[in-house]
């Protein structure tokens, strides 16, 4: 096949899960918050209600687009844009299978952290170019918040690196051959829960769009397509937050006592349906917790998950040193 | 019939001579003074035996002669209410009582604005629930217009 | 719109009220508070509603804010203002409950109670024992949906969504009983001068048990997913603290009142109705803070459900109403009646020149006295707080501005 041709089908390849992922995630948010909920979620819009999405696809491309009269314009239309390309080029080193991924990096690991931290510029961008208030307000949390987060969420991904030996995220996978990385990395998978749910604007920690303090947020000032942008990029921070999670702790692709081998095709199967679970867990957290202030978030995210973090990785080099063939297992 | 002689006693002590002191029917006291004397007489009675320090309400009637501005004051040990009322012209000056009972705060911007007196001595005079122009809603010559008159507007 | 600063040129005046909250900041020659590197802040003023999604109807509350902090908070109100009591004043006395329930439109019975308490006072009405009976049972059952509102609202504020339609799915049978017996869910005019207008049915009754065997559990569930959420706890724990003689001064009453470590309810020491008969607690706390005024309103809940469950089962037999004529001339005088409404020390003082309207009719709306307070226990707080501070009170904007 032409190398180009190859390469821009991939691309196409992550734009369609992303696409797909948004819209299979806020049919699941409905149905899942509604339940939640005591209620029913979308019911009118084909079996289910699963047109519902659809419909709102169609009313956020059509709907009018007015912009506020002081925004800073360039930045105002940049924004969304700085929001989503990241959120997509996250796609590029997940693997759905040990075949099956769109370019699966030596330093994996590194870049899906890395282009994920860019998310924030967005969100601040969109709140300092809104010209309003309230979405200032949430693009300055916004920050605080991530920066605040992205360190303990670094330091939790460590041990399960260090165990594995590699920043490659299928050779990840593979090291979790005998023991999934949870058991071993359990306090590291605790903080990187916490951490990934900041990160990823999620109750309760959802302090930038707070809909009962700052309205929308950063969001404020966006309607129609702009805002499905960022609506879109949220959902997508998601999918790649959990992917991250089955990823490193979960084992992947892989099914407990059942060779890779027989899986064949159904290993990406396998690894969307885990995410989709993980997803799963932070909607049912959402559903249920109240948020926290913003103070108490920065406290406990410099005050307990940086040392405690810390203190997991060096926990677990002491202990690779002195007992490594034991935790890596039989490799 | 409440017993009235301790207001009496804690207003001469203060130098309060109320104009009238009377316990009446459904009410408790009910005590009128001068306007100048309103604030001393409420701090008489808040420093008074019984201790009437909780404030229920402020509100302001029109008597046809002018603007009657009543302070509802409770006291919760000896449950006994009494009521101090004061006399303004149309258009007076109230005086803000608002550092003797912050509750007066709101109140009294409500009292002044919807019977159209000028609020003195409180910190935030501005209008509370009427927009600027209206007319001082609640005085007797203003009258409402009934849905008739509203609908062959 | 013209500079909002002016607006707000007598926001700072509350620091006289609440105490002063030291700044260690250093402060510039020209008074801007300066970081270490000599930049400059600006103060933020903020216009948090009417519009806004958690000021519990059309309030508006400037904020002068560094950063997320509030150095002062004024609260704007008077968007619902219908006139309530100017409109009483050409209205027959059985005609003022309609207008009654428009004030604080989530607990209409109490608010019908206390115009026809004050209205049978005035004019020397007994009301039968049975009809009492009814207030009370109805009032209740209003204050259990009032207080499931409350909660609903005070987890929607602190972020907490799902908490508020579990709160709606038990109110929805309450508005369902209370729409049997008066043919309204909100706007009841149930309660006249001299009696009820309907006696309770017999399948609201039928609803009320089985709602009662349900309650119990549910409030269990209420209590442990918000109150026992460490998160929710944190939130509220030492926000908007208000002690008792401040709390007094200000005139708060009801459970924000006894959530500051007085225990006053009209419904215990100014008894009305048929409360003398019922066997209730108060609840009181000491703290003063949101979580404090959560707690009392919790235990109010109980209380309520208790209450209810004494009148459905010792209702006395009689008439509903007493014989009153239609157009009720009471004689001149004044009267002053409150009742305990969900909000707190709901009261009406009438005066009468002997007509066949009121002269004059005060609503005395708690809601009201609550905002105050809480407008003066905003400097120090965050914007977060801000929301739990407003809902902990739980100010209804049509009281407020009638």
């Amino acid at each position: 096949m032409n190398p180009l041709l190859e390469v821009a089908l991939r691309v196409f390849a992550a734009l369609g899960l992303m696409l797909l992922n948004g819209v299979v995630l806020i049919y699941m948010l409905r149905k899942v918050l509604g339940r939640l909920h005591v209620r029913l979620g979308p019911t009118e819009l084909g079996p289910a209600g699963m047109f519902q999405t659809l419909a709102d696809v169609v009313k956020l491309l059509t709907k009018e687009d007015p912009t506020p009269t002081n925004v800073d314009r360039a930045l105002y239309f940049l924004a969304p844009g700085i929001v989503f390309v990241p959120a997509l080029l996250a796609y590029a080193a997940l693997p759905f299978s040990g075949e099956l991924v769109i370019a699966d990096l030596d330093l994996g690991l590194l870049f899906t952290f890395a282009v994920v931290s860019l998310v924030p510029l967005g969100i601040v961008a969109a709140g300092w170019a809104s010209a309003n208030k309230w979405s200032l307000l949430g693009g300055m949390r916004s920050v605080a918040q991530q920066v605040s987060y992205e360190v303990p969420m670094l330091l939790a991904a460590v041990p399960p690196v260090m165990i594995a030996g590699s920043l490659k995220l299928s050779d990840i996978v593979r090291a979790q051959e005998p023991l999934w990385f949870w058991l071993p990395c359990l306090p590291a998978f605790v903080l990187f829960f916490i951490a990934g749910l900041v990160e990823t604007n999620q109750t309760p920690f959802d302090l930038s769009e707070a809909e009962s303090e700052l309205v929308t947020g950063f969001a404020t000032e966006y309607s129609s397509m702009k805002f499905g942008l960022l609506f879109l990029a949220e959902f997508s921070n998601i999918f790649v937050f959990a992917s991250m999670v089955v990823t490193l702790f979960f084992g992947g692709w892989r099914l407990p006592f059942v060779p890779v081998d027989a899986l064949g095709n159904f290993a990406a199967v396998v690894f969307v349906a885990k995410v989709y679970l993980v997803i799963a867990i932070m909607m049912w957290i959402r559903g249920t917790l109240p948020r926290v202030r913003i103070d108490q978030l920065l406290a406990f995210g410099w005050k307990v998950m940086l040392p405690v973090s810390l203190a997991w990785v060096m926990i677990t080099g002491v202990a690779l040193r002195l007992g490594g063939p034991l935790i890596r297992g039989a490799q | 019939m409440p017993d009235v002689t301790h207001i009496a006693d804690a207003l001469s002590r203060a130098d309060v001579v109320p104009e009238t002191l009377e316990s009446a029917d459904g009410l408790g006291a009910v005590v009128r003074v001068a306007s100048v004397d309103a604030a001393a007489a409420l701090r008489a009675l808040r420093e008074s035996s019984h201790a009437y320090d909780y404030p229920v309400d402020v509100f302001g009637v029109d008597t046809g002669e002018g603007v009657d501005i009543v302070y509802h004051l409770r006291s919760l040990s000896h449950g006994e209410e009494v009521f101090v009322k004061t006399a303004y012209p149309y258009g007076g000056e109230l005086t803000s009582v608002w550092e003797l009972f912050p509750a007066a705060l709101m109140p009294e911007r409500e009292a002044a604005e919807m019977f159209g007196l000028t609020l003195s001595g409180h910190p935030n005079p501005k209008h509370l629930l009427l927009t600027s122009g209206i007319e001082p809603l609640l005085l007797k010559r203003v009258a409402i217009r009934t849905a008739g008159e509203v609908r062959n507007r | 719109m013209s500079d909002p600063r002016a607006q707000v040129e007598h926001a700072g005046w509350l620091s006289s009220v609440a105490p002063a909250q030291p700044s260690t900041r250093p402060v510039s020659a020209w008074g801007a508070v300066v970081g270490v590197d000599s930049l400059a802040t600006d103060r933020l003023i903020l216009n948090m509603g009417p519009q806004h999604p958690s000021t519990h109807g059309v309030l508006r509350v400037l904020l002068e804010l560094d950063g997320e902090e509030v150095l002062a908070g004024e609260a704007v109100v008077g968007y619902l203002h219908r006139g309530i009591e100017k409109l009483a004043e050409s209205r027959r006395y059985n005609a003022v409950g309609t207008l009654m329930d428009r004030g604080d439109y989530m607990s209409g019975i109490h608010n019908e109670l206390a115009f026809a308490l004050a209205a049978e006072k005035l004019a020397g009405i007994e009301v039968p024992r049975r009809a009492s009976w009814l207030r009370v049972l109805m009032g209740e059952i209003n204050r259990i949906a009032s207080h499931l509102v409350w909660y609903g609202t005070m987890g929607l504020d602190a972020g907490a969504m799902g908490q508020f339609l579990y709160a709606v799915r038990d109110r929805e049978v309450l508005l369902d009983i209370l729409e049997d017996v008066t043919g309204q869910r909100m706007m009841f005019n149930y309660v006249r001068p001299g009696g009820v207008v309907a006696d309770f049915t017999p399948t609201a009754e039928k609803k009320l048990r089985a709602f009662l065997e349900t309650i119990d559990g549910y409030l269990d569930e209420h209590e442990a997913l918000l109150g026992g959420n460490e998160i929710f706890q944190a939130r509220l724990t030492g926000v908007g603290v208000i002690m008792k003689e401040t709390a007094l001064a200000f005139g708060l009453s009801g459970a924000n009142l006894r959530a500051s470590g007085v225990s006053f309810d009209v419904r215990k020491d100014l008894p009305y109705a048929a409360y003398d008969e019922m066997e209730f607690a108060v609840p009181v706390a000491r703290e003063g803070d949101c979580f404090a005024r959560y707690l009392v309103r919790m235990g109010e809940l109980r209380q309520a459900v208790a209450i209810v469950r004494q009148c459905i089962d010792g209702l006395p037999e009689g008439e509903y109403t007493a014989k009153v004529p239609k157009v009720l001339r009471p004689p001149a005088g004044e009267a002053y009646a409150s009742v305990e409404s969900p909000r707190g020390e709901l009261g009406v003082h009438i005066v009468s020149d002997g007509g066949p309207s009121p002269y004059r009719m005060r609503y005395k709306p708690p809601a009201l006295y609550a905002l105050q307070a809480g407008e003066a226990m905003l400097p120090g707080a965050l914007i977060a707080d801000v929301v739990v501070v407003l809902g902990s009170l739980d100010i209804v904007l049509g009281e407020i501005d009638r």
